[in-house]
Formats: structure tokens, sequence, C-alpha cells
């Protein structure tokens, strides 16, 4: 492959066309909203940029972007090979319950995760022999491994644990915690952040003594202000937000990074990779080239199934407990996963970006539940479902795989 | 194609996909779902503590003639389970029957009452998510629909039942109800259809959207500006009994009124005229099974969207007006999932408004059992709701049953058992099975507009 045509094609990765433009929009009016806020700090438009700036929002939309970021990019495999899987739900579901289940039964956090992965896998191998052996209309059965999942899951707690929601059991533990604990690494990790703490110290004295020291200089003054505030700003952003988050965040956080990661490389830049997005857009010549599309279609769905359930594994273990009322604890957050995707483009990475924005909106609504902004509480609450419908009119016609939603029959039988 | 090869083509696919094979199916799916349930009830019954079991699973420990030799077998295999199968399947399908086999049976039993009260509802949620089914959409938001719809009905009652009274008002204020509900409903359903003609936005994703939006908006509602101050729960305060149906034949604790069932009937047979024998139902159809066509023959795709979405959210809020003016009597928020039980009801219908009181009934069955089981046994009621699931899912594999067929009847002379002609959609995604099936040319042009290779895969998925 020529640099050119290595070029070209990373620069057709990465074009998002009417989806770019509708994120520079989002962005520009995101700015124009914080600096409205930043200048009139008493209205509302002031409290939400307070809180969306704050360590603590952005660690809850890292928690809670986990299961969407790792179904979404099951949903990808799934679709990129021609196999739409709106079951995603179904998969969070039964997994967040087995996850649970496990560990209450051997104490172990790892089995727990490892036996939600391996719930998903099962259904998800269910529904890829449903529709690839059988030829079941996908939608119909995506739909059935949802209500399948929705009844099982309470059912199965309701069983076992006599109520829907099931008892509680310890949770992982913060990157931090893992990373302190190790012998070099974290008398490292130890040094950096006192180190960066130490700086902001550093930055606030100087800047105190700047102050002091120019306070009677008109032009001088006005300059060093700026400075000062900029500095601030910058260390408040990069210190206290991202650092605060992402050392507070859970390892789980940490996997779902990975994920997105080899996801990305999976899909784009190997064999198998190659051999989903062919089997999604043209499995007539994948056939031909002598690959079997039924396979690659077991392996996409399979996929799909191990990542799912690592969301889901993820959703409950991190708050310890499956609830199964009504919607059950992941109400809804496998179709927002499937919106991620198709706002992303199929691209892992544009979907871990979009689910960011749909959890952020949803940490945002969680924060402003416990302030009161003169709104209610209920109607806080469908600000995502809202934001998801606003994007999907915005963004429109996504185009699906070619072959999605079809079966394909081998001309050879 | 020649015309005699294409009608034998045509033939074929009637015959293959034929109401009784669709029938067939759906009873196969019954059956083993049943099946699989009580793989799931044994397990279960193993999982739980009891101090007896109430099934056991062992072989015979003798065997012999009767009155001529004996021979006795040690018990080798004998396991306990918690819950029995047979009597939760009893209690769910004849329970709900108030035991139809049992000689003291009465037909006016409460517990018909309430399997065909379920029943009528579900007769508008099934037929509300098979006319979308019919026009290519999958209309996932019949709940929400159904939910504004009930509201609607509660709050617009209320306020014009003081304003007529006596007789008059028992005859005007239930149509009124009525048609209210499915304003709202129709309503709440033309926002996806907009979105999804005029905007390109899959209609799955905001349709359930928009059911969390509808949950979530009617609770704000009904817990802070329209709630009973009498009341503990999140309701409305009750409405007037000239709005509501009359209690006919049953008693009017059950919550039904046959008059409902009637007019869910009526439903039923005015949207199966609609669609087979008006201009309009011709547009959804085609549109339904051949977009292209259909727009190329002159219809407009865009309206036909919007006009069914519309028609399918009012036949939503119909099922919620029904909710409020036959069961409730009020509103209260956490309405039972109507709609979503309506996307198996159409399912299992295959779409067609003529299936969907059968289908109708046996989720009425299985709604209405659910509380006679819960009576009966331990068996948690969320059963039923894996038991939906499974029976989609079967009902949406009709190839596997054909395997199944195959494997047992060996085919005919080699009659091309054509893959996925039957669909378990109603034909919407094979471009001419449902033109063929129904033995007519898709107008305009002279009646030859699609006289191109009819069949363009995926035609009514985009």
């Amino acid at each position: 492959m020529s640099t050119l045509e290595r070029v070209r094609r990373r620069g057709a990765d990465l074009d998002l066309g009417r989806r770019g433009q509708a994120a520079v929009a989002s962005g520009v009016a995101f700015a124009a909203f914080t600096a409205l806020g930043l200048l009139f700090p008493g209205t509302i438009a002031g409290t939400l940029v307070d809180v969306i700036f704050s360590a603590g929002t952005l660690s809850s939309a890292l928690r809670l972007s986990v299961p969407i970021v790792l179904a979404a990019l099951g949903g990808i495999f799934a679709e990129k090979s021609g196999v739409i899987n709106i079951g995603l739900e179904g998969l969070l579901i039964i997994s967040a319950f087995g996850a649970i289940y496990a560990t209450d039964l051997t104490g172990n956090l790892w089995v727990g995760f490892g036996a939600g992965v391996v719930a998903s896998t099962l259904l998800a191998a269910l529904f890829a022999v449903v529709c690839i052996e059988f030829r079941a209309d996908q939608i119909i059965a995506g739909l059935a491994v949802w209500l399948i999942a929705l009844g099982l899951a309470p059912f199965a707690s309701q069983v076992i644990y006599g109520a829907p929601n099931t008892t509680s059991v310890r949770t992982p533990p913060s990157a931090a915690d893992v990373v302190l604990g190790l012998p070099v690494v974290g008398d490292v990790l130890r040094v950096l952040v006192s180190a960066a703490t130490g700086f902001g110290a550093a930055v606030v004295t100087v800047a105190t003594g700047l102050r002091n020291a120019t306070g009677g200089v008109p032009l001088a003054g006005l300059l060093v202000e700026a400075v000062v505030t900029v500095a601030g700003a910058v260390h408040y952003v990069v210190v206290v937000v991202l650092v605060g988050a992402l050392v507070e965040a859970n390892v789980v956080v940490y996997l779902t990074f990975l994920m997105v990661a080899l996801s990305w490389y999976g899909l784009y830049r190997t064999q198998f990779g190659r051999w989903v997005r062919a089997s999604g857009e043209n499995p007539r010549a994948l056939d031909t080239a002598g690959v079997d599309v039924s396979r690659v279609r077991y392996a996409a769905v399979l996929l799909s199934g191990v990542l799912s359930g690592m969301g889901g594994s993820a959703l409950s273990l991190t708050l310890g407990q499956f609830t199964g009322n009504g919607p059950t604890m992941v109400n809804g957050k496998g179709f927002i996963a499937i919106v991620a995707y198709l706002f992303g483009n199929y691209n892992p990475v544009g979907a871990f970006l979009s689910t960011l924005l749909f959890a952020g909106l949803d940490a945002l609504q969680i924060v402003l539940q416990l302030r009161d902004v003169g709104v209610p509480n209920q109607l806080i609450r469908v600000t995502p479902f809202v934001m998801v419908i606003v994007v999907l009119a915005l963004v429109g016609r996504t185009r699906i795989p070619s072959a999605a939603g079809e079966h394909y029959e081998s001309g050879e039988e | 194609m020649s015309v005699r090869e294409r009608g034998r083509r045509a033939l074929e696919r009637l015959v293959a996909a034929s109401a009784v094979e669709r029938a067939l199916i759906s009873l196969a799916s019954l059956v083993l779902a049943v099946a699989i349930g009580t793989v799931i009830i044994l397990v279960a019954g193993r999982m739980t503590t009891c101090d007896a079991a109430a099934f056991v699973l062992t072989h015979p420990t003798s065997v012999g003639v009767p009155g001529l030799f004996r021979v006795g077998i040690p018990e080798l295999f004998r396991m306990g389970f918690c819950h029995d199968p047979v009597t939760v399947f009893d209690r769910l399908f004849l329970g709900a029957l108030a035991d139809p086999l049992s000689p003291g049976w009465d037909p006016l039993d409460g517990q018909i009452a309430v399997t065909l009260r379920e029943t009528t509802v579900l007769v508008f949620t099934g037929l509300s998510v098979a006319l979308a089914f019919r026009a290519g959409i999958f209309n996932i938001g019949t709940q929400g629909q159904m939910v504004v719809g009930a509201l609607a009905t509660a709050l617009v009652v209320l306020w014009v039942a003081p304003l007529v009274s006596g007789v008059v008002g028992a005859v005007l204020l239930v149509p009124f109800g009525l048609l209210v509900g499915a304003a709202f409903g129709g309503f709440y359903g033309a926002i996806p259809g907009a979105l999804k003609a005029y905007a390109d936005a899959n209609e799955v994703i905001t349709t359930i959207m928009l059911n969390f939006i509808a949950t979530g908006v009617v609770l704000f509602l009904v817990s802070e500006v329209f709630k009973d101050p009498a009341s503990q729960a999140n309701q409305t305060v009750p409405l007037p009994d000239d709005a509501l149906f009359p209690p006919v034949l049953f008693g009017g604790r059950f919550g039904f009124s046959v008059l409902a069932l009637v007019f869910a009937l009526a439903a039923v047979l005015a949207l199966a005229y609609l669609l087979s024998r008006t201009s309009f139902g011709y547009d959804i159809r085609t549109s339904g099974v051949q977009p292209q066509a259909a727009e190329y023959g002159g219809v407009d795709a865009r309206r036909t969207i919007v006009a069914s979405m519309t028609l399918s959210g009012a036949l939503g809020g119909l099922a919620g007006a029904v909710y409020v003016l036959m069961i409730l009597g009020n509103f209260e928020t956490g309405v039972p999932a109507y709609g979503f039980d309506g996307i198996t009801v159409a399912i299992l219908a295959g779409n067609n408004p003529l299936g969907v009181p059968f289908a109708a009934l046996l989720f009425g069955v299985l709604k209405s059992g659910t509380t006679v089981v819960q009576f009966a046994t331990d068996v948690p009621p969320q059963l039923v709701g894996v038991l939906r699931g499974l029976i989609i899912l079967f009902v949406a594999m009709p190839e596997f049953f054909r395997m199944l067929g195959r494997r047992v009847v060996p085919p005919e002379r080699g009659r091309p058992t054509e893959p996925g002609t039957a669909a378990t959609d109603g034909g919407r995604f094979r471009g001419d099975d449902a033109r063929s099936a129904d033995g007519e040319q898709v107008r305009g042009g002279g009646g030859d507009a699609v006289d191109g290779p009819g069949r363009d895969p995926g035609g009514g998925r985009e």
C-alpha cells in the first residue's frame, strides 16, 4: 500500500461529513453556553457550567458510559458483519445479573465478571443461531432476546433472592487503589500526584505574589490578572478534573479505554476486521474469496456478546447489586448504545465520543437532581432520551452496511 | 419471466405463506415455548428450597400386567422439584378460563372477565403494531402512545364530565373519551412517523426513546400537577360513573365491559377492510412490501409513513382510553406493558388484523393466568415474560420449523421450498410475496408499474 493510499484511507476512517458538522455545531453552542455560564454565575447556565466542570461529573460520565460504550462496540461488530443486533439491551441485562450472581456465589469479582460475559455470550450465540442458521428476521429475534432477558433476569433473581433485586456484593476497586498498591509504580504515581498538587500550590503562590507586586500598575496588573486566570483554569481542568476523574475511575473504565482501542484496531487494521466489513458490505465477494460468510458473522455476533457482557458485568459490579424492577437497572442503555454507534458512524472511537456525550448528559441530570434548579426531577430524567431523538433527527440517515439485516445464502449448497 | 412462470411462482409462494402454515408455526412456537418454560420451572424448582417436593421425577418402580404378574424395580433415580410445571401451566391456561373442563364451568366467571378485559386492550395494541408493520414501520412505541392516550382521556373527560349530565352524558362521554385517546395517541405516533419520513430517523430507536419520555413526563404530570390530593398513589381523581364503559353481563368489579370487546372486534373488521379494500390501505401495504415500487406507482411515501404511524398511534391511544374507561376508572402511573405485548400479538398474528383477536386472546389468557398462577403456586410471575420472549423468538424463525418439517416429511416431488418465502413479518421484506398472495398488481401506469424484477432485496428496510 502506498503512503498516499494509506493517508487517504486514514482520511476515510476519520471522515465525518454531516455528523462532523453536527459535532462542530454542538461544540460551538457548548462553548457559547460555557461563556454565558462563566459570565453570569448566578443563572441556570452558571449552575450548569459549574456542574459540568466538576471532577464528579466527569468521573460519573465515564462510569455511566462504560456499559454503553462496550455494548456499542459489540453492536458495531455485529452490524458491520451484516447482523443487526437490536438485542444489546438483553445482553446487558443478562450479564448484569449473571455477574452479581456468580460474584455472590464465589466471592470472587473476576469470576463474577467472567460469568456475566459467559451469560451474555451464550444468549448472543442463541441469537446468532436463530438469525444465521434459521434465517430469522433479525429485528424480531433481537427484540425477543431483549424480552427473554427482561423476563429471565428478574425471574432468576426472584427465585434465588426472593425479590427482583439481588443482594449486594463488594465492588471492584478504583484504578488508583490498584496502582497505588503496586510496589514501584505506586510510589512513582504517589510522587507524580504530589508533584501535580505541589505545582498547583506553586501556581497559586506565584499568582498571589505577582498580583500583590503589580497591584498598583494599571496595564501590567491587568495582563498579570489575565495570565493568572488562564493558568488557573488550565491547572483546574488538567489537574482537578482530568487527573481527579482518572485517578478516581474504576478499573472497568480503563478496560473500556482498552476495548475501544482494540476494537478500532481489530476492525480497521486486521484481517478479521476486513472480513467483518466485507461480510456486511458485500458478502458475495467475501464468499468468492473463499471465506465462509456465516462463520465471520457467527464470530462477530459472539464478539458482540462478549463485549456487551463486559458492559453488563461492569454496570452491575460497580454498583454492587442487580436491580430488576421495571426496565431493570439497564434501563435503555442497550438502545442508547445503538444510537451511539449510529451517531459515531460505526467507528469505535466515534461511538466512544458520542457515548460520552449521552453519558455526560446523564451524569449532568443526576447531579442536577440533587441540586434544586427549579426543574422537576422527573423531567430532568428524560433529557438524555430527548437528546437521543434530537441527535437522530439532526444526523438523520446513517448509511448502514448494505447487506445488514439480510440473510446470506452461500451459492454452493 | 413469462406470465406462466410468474403465475407458478406466485402460487408456490401462496402455498408456502398460507394462513394454515402461519397458524401451525404460531402453535408450534407456543408448544416449544411451553416446553422450554417447563425446563425453566424445573430448574427454578431445584434452586428453591421447600418442605415437600411438588413434583417428583422418577421412573416406575414396578412393571407387569395387572392381575397376572408384577416385577419390582429398585428405585435408581429420584429427583424432587419445588414447582410442579403441570400445575403451573394448568393454572396459567385453564385457570385463566375458570376451568372450562370441569363440570361446574361458569362462562360468566370473574376470571373470564379478567381474561377478556386483558384481551380487549391487547386487541388494540396488537392492531396498532400490526398496522405499522404492514406499512413497513416497526412501531415499538405503542406503549408510549397508549400511556399518552390514557392520561389525555382521563384528564379531558374529567374536565368535560361536569358539563354534561345524566343519560346524555352516558351516551356521549364514552365515545368522546375514546376519541380523545385516539387523537392524543395519534399525535404521539405521528412524531416518530414525521421523524422517519422527513429526517430519516430510525423509528425503532425514536419510538423506544419516546416510550421513556412518555413515562417520565406522565409521571411528572400525575405526581405534581393532576394528582388526586386524597390519594397516596400517583393517580388522578376518579372519573364519574357516567363516563365509564357500563358493565354488561359480567359484574362491574372485574373491570370488563362486553361493549368494549365488541368495539375492539369492530375495530378489527374496520382495519381489515381498510387494509384490503381501500386505496389508502393499498398504499400502506405496497409501501410496506416494496417502497420503491409504491413510490413509482404514485404513492407519496412520506405522507403514507406519517399517516400510518398516526393511525397506529391512534389505535395505541384507543387502547389507553379503553384501559382508563373500562379497567381503571381514573389514570394511575405504572401502566402495564400492553404495548410490548402488542408487538408479540402482532407478530403472532402475522400482522393480519383478522389474526389479532386470536393472538390477543392467547396473551389475555397468559396475563390473566399469571395472577391465578401466583395465587396457586410460588413460581415468580416473571415467568410469563420469559414465555413471551420465547414465543417471539420461535415465531421469528419459521425456517426452523420448516427444516424440522422437511426432516420428518421429505418434500414431495422436489417442490421447491424457497427460503424465507413465508415471512414472519407478513411479507414485509420480501419483494412481491404479498402482492402475489393477494393476487393483485401494484397500481399505477396501467398496472404494469412493477413489471420489472419484483424482487428487491431488503426493499423494506432502507
